[in-house]
């Protein structure tokens, strides 16, 4: 085994984390949830302070936006990501079971060119 | 095992341990985004020249951050629960093996057939061989099947110890006079390595744990000749 690995993939150097705290690159939907946040967070700041030219107020909607927008595109990226795992898993079980059941009694293709070829 | 100055989990190789990773995942952005909010408020505290020294009350304000914090406390509570309680399904699991904690060593029972007991003792460094891991090899590893249930009963000989593998979300505490139960189960083979996790006297460092998951053939092989 090698003695001395990278901290992620080799040649890549260092995560980047947010705060120092979250990193962006390894969890799954943080960058996009983030670059949405932020996207939402400038349209909302900058167009309350085009409506009303209030300059901390639009700063409060600002952050306000950011951190409900990034909330929601992580709710949903989540939601979606971990209905793939599911979907993976499944697939994934299935080529297994195929492949280990293959011209057995539990060969589910058998049974049903059985069933097929006997009506 | 873990990498130079890692500071994260290492990768999940059981289920629950993937389970835990996403719940991380989904609380570490829950902080990320309260850190951003009180970083913001304390910015905006310090720039301020406004000052109101005869606070009455602040009803509205006040609801607001009682009834926020509960509800981002629910948000994280409901998965965390819900790890909780996957991690003691019953799986009806394939084999029991007993580990015991000794002062400073691990001892392993796989009595469901044949009486096969055996000690594992960390490797000293000074008997290492090229390529090996300091302060983490043994010399006799834990053989198991891979993808298959299996029940750990974890105690103790003597003082408190813990048996922990992280990269398969376990860490057990080996309590003298008590029968602690774990289950594992594996999803890839490998080495999996882990360390005592209770303080345990001079040379608590020095009594790691690997487990070698291999292919139940291969496990079978193995078990016949360590008898």
């Amino acid at each position: 085994m090698a003695a001395t690995l990278e901290p992620s993939e080799p040649g890549k150097g260092k995560p980047v984390k947010l705060l120092g705290i979250l990193d962006v690159e390894n969890i799954p939907c943080a960058w996009d949830s983030v670059l949405y946040g932020s996207l939402g967070s400038a349209v909302a700041g900058l167009g309350h302070f085009l409506f009303t030219s209030r300059i901390r107020r639009s700063c409060d909607v600002e952050v306000g936006g950011f951190i409900l927008v990034t909330l929601g595109c992580w709710f949903h990226c989540r939601y979606n990501y971990a209905k793939q795992r599911i979907q993976e898993r499944i697939a994934r079980e299935g080529i297994k079971n195929k492949i280990l059941y293959e011209s057995t009694h539990f060969d589910r293709e058998r049974k049903q060119t059985n069933s097929s070829g006997s009506n | 095992m873990a990498y130079p100055f890692q500071l994260g989990f290492q990768d999940a190789s059981s289920p629950i341990m993937e389970e835990l990773l996403h719940f991380h995942d989904h609380t570490l952005m829950i902080v990320f985004l309260i850190s951003s909010l009180v970083l913001y408020i304390i910015s905006l505290m310090l720039t301020t020249k406004l000052t109101h020294t005869s606070t009455m009350d602040a009803q509205e304000v006040e609801t607001i951050w009682t009834i926020l914090p509960a509800i981002i406390l629910i948000m994280i509570a409901l998965p965390s629960l819900r790890i909780l309680y996957m991690m003691d399904e019953i799986n009806n699991p394939s084999l029991t093996v007993k580990t015991m904690g000794h002062q400073w060593y691990w001892s392993y029972e796989y009595t469901d057939y044949e009486d096969l007991s055996f000690d594992s003792y960390m490797i000293p460094t000074s008997d290492l061989n090229p390529g090996d891991l300091r302060l983490l090899e043994v010399d006799n590893r834990v053989v198991l099947p891979m993808e298959l249930p299996i029940r750990m009963l974890i105690s103790s000989e003597d003082v408190l110890h813990s048996w922990a593998v992280p990269s398969l979300g376990l860490k057990t505490d080996a309590i003298p006079g008590r029968l602690n139960q774990a289950t594992l189960i594996s999803t890839r083979p490998g080495l999996f390595y882990g360390q005592c996790s209770e303080i345990c006297g001079s040379n608590h460092s020095f009594m790691p744990i690997v487990l070698e998951m291999v292919p139940l053939k291969h496990f079978e092989n193995w078990s016949l000749s360590m008898i």
